[in-house]
């Protein structure tokens, strides 16, 4: 099979036609690619003799070997699927098989048999990583718009910072094809004011940025401690202060079959249509309500690709009218109901407000969701900071206005702080880094005072 | 069959969580205990939020998942090779 050099192998297979790309652990559920981003568990694949690796964020290689890790006797007609079936609504774990301690034995062996997340790796170990372990000024987690703008803020006064992205690629949200900043009348695409923020780098001595390396944990501490891996290197950085910026998982709305290989997150099918020139399957329907959903919608049609629809809360604005002229056809006023598909999405089921029974039915062979945008708390979490629950998110971490978040010594912004547009999530990543900044010259400026 | 789908790691749907929660688990830290949800590949990045909001909703106020389940290292699985072997220093620090 053919992929780009720079194109992970996720895009390459749906770029391909694939579809299938495994089946879930219990119900035997066909599994496709979701959300691009690394943080779902729908694109596992076993790539080079090793199991359980997310084909989205793992680059083609010529020679590459990659195989499906589930499914019996293959991905595609999974014999175990009738646990699905036979489960009904539900099946309980707490009772199954434990009517007489004969079948629960028998149950057991043969459970311990099916279960379990692929196959041990059959691939040379890798070599052992290499500890670094050292003191720094600033850590920033997260090379996206928040954090790429507090990281220049405090290059520019002259500190030391090191940066962690995990993905492959810097500037997170402004990469997205659909991404725009600023008011409407000063439309700035988000990979212009990444290019300007990148040439300003160059005069930063003191900005070391690590791409593809993810901080694994903030240990507490009077200074927060940062781990942080990829393959070949392990960091274990002591900071005197830390940058939260990890941003938000995108994810599905709830609906009946929300798992249904065909369905992704509308950032999935952004990545896929701007960066990669990929349109998963067609006709395709989007749901949602943004201007960026709107825009996406747009290129799409104007591309030639053939959209079944566009189901939005969203009347009256620009984007609609524009879309209108396109020949979009447009929903509003509806939610998804119900996925319909054996093993890949084939209709949608859509019903108004408040009816429980569909009156619209599309036919399609994909559709990207905008669902709620859950903030990455987990990392300010592990170093005890305090975090808030937000209905239409998810668990925001808490800041004050300078974006310091209870942990005095730890700062946060952007999405996992609450942002809910890049414009947003820039103005509080520079903000912070101006607070972080002050913070560090007080500290310097105090008698004996390094330790703040 | 149908399913509304919470955790796509581990399967869990919104009937399990309409089933524990008849069965007495009305916190978010005991419902995922009983469910499984956030429990596996993932570790909560796409289900956590979900049930928080089913729990919110049900017991009518967001307090009552003011705290999400304790989240612990590593966030994401990591090969053993990154730690192999090696010596911690400032191993005196514990994880919370």
């Amino acid at each position: 099979m053919d992929g780009f050099a720079q194109e992970p192998v996720a895009v390459a297979l749906l770029a391909a036609g694939v579809r299938i790309f495994g089946r879930s652990l219990k119900y035997h559920r066909p599994r496709g690619a979701v959300c691009l981003d690394g943080h779902c568990s729908s694109c596992l694949l076993r790539i080079d003799g090793v199991a359980n690796v997310r084909s989205c964020q793992t680059l083609c290689r010529a020679g590459m070997v990659v195989e499906r890790q589930s499914g019996w006797p293959s991905p595609k007609f999974d014999v175990l699927r009738a646990v699905d079936w036979f489960a009904g609504d539900r099946l309980d774990h707490h009772s199954l098989f434990t009517t007489s301690s004969v079948v629960n034995r028998v149950a057991t062996g043969f459970v311990r048999k099916l279960s379990g997340l692929g196959d041990p790796p059959t691939a040379e170990p890798p070599a052992i990583a290499e500890l670094r372990n050292f003191a720094a000024e600033v850590v920033v987690i997260g090379g996206g718009t928040a954090g790429l703008a507090a990281a220049s803020q405090l290059a520019e006064a002259g500190h030391q910072v090191i940066l962690f992205e995990k993905s492959h690629h810097l500037g997170g949200r402004l990469l997205d094809g659909a991404c725009r900043l600023g008011e409407p009348e000063k439309d700035q695409p988000g990979w212009e004011i990444l290019g300007q923020w990148k040439s300003q780098w160059q005069s930063h001595a003191g900005l070391e940025i690590h791409r593809g390396t993810t901080v694994l944990a903030v240990y507490e501490g009077d200074r927060p401690q940062v781990l942080a891996s990829n393959q070949e290197t392990t960091y274990l950085i002591d900071a005197q202060r830390l940058i939260i910026c990890t941003g938000a998982y995108e994810q599905l709305p709830l609906f009946i079959n929300n798992d249904l290989p065909g369905l992704l997150s509308i950032r999935a099918l952004d990545k896929l249509f701007y960066r990669y020139g990929v349109v998963p399957a067609e006709p395709l329907v989007l749901v949602g309500n943004s201007d960026r959903c709107l825009r996406l919608a747009y290129d799409l049609a104007k591309q030639g690709v053939k959209l079944a629809g566009l189901v939005t809360q969203t009347q009256a604005s620009e984007g609609i009218e524009k879309l209108k002229q396109a020949g979009v056809p447009l929903f509003f006023d509806r939610r998804v109901l119900r996925a319909r598909g054996g093993r890949w999405l084939d209709r949608l089921e859509l019903a108004g407000p408040d009816h429980p029974e569909p009156d619209l039915v599309l036919d399609c062979q994909a559709c990207a969701l905008e669902g709620p945008s859950s903030p990455a708390y987990e990392l300010a979490h592990h170093a005890g900071c305090r975090v808030s629950f937000h209905s239409h998110s998810g668990y925001v971490v808490t800041t004050n206005e300078d974006g310091r978040t209870s942990h005095g010594q730890i700062f946060a912004a952007g999405h996992c702080a609450g942002a809910l547009s890049c414009t947003e999530a820039r103005q509080q990543g520079e903000q912070v880094g101006r607070a972080c900044a002050r913070c560090l010259h007080s500290v310097s400026a105090e008698p004996g005072g390094q330790h703040g | 069959m149908a399913k509304t789908i919470i955790c796509r790691c581990e399967d869990v749907s919104l009937e399990d969580l309409i089933e524990g929660f008849r069965a007495g688990f009305h916190d978010l830290e005991s419902l995922k205990r009983y469910t499984g949800f956030s429990t596996g590949f993932c570790q909560g990045k796409s289900c956590t939020a979900h049930a928080a909001r089913f729990l919110s909703a049900l017991r009518g106020g967001d307090d009552v998942v003011a705290d999400p389940p304790r989240t612990r290292p590593l966030l994401h699985p990591t090969s053993a090779a990154s730690f192999a072997g090696q010596i911690t220093p400032g191993s005196d620090r514990k994880p919370t």
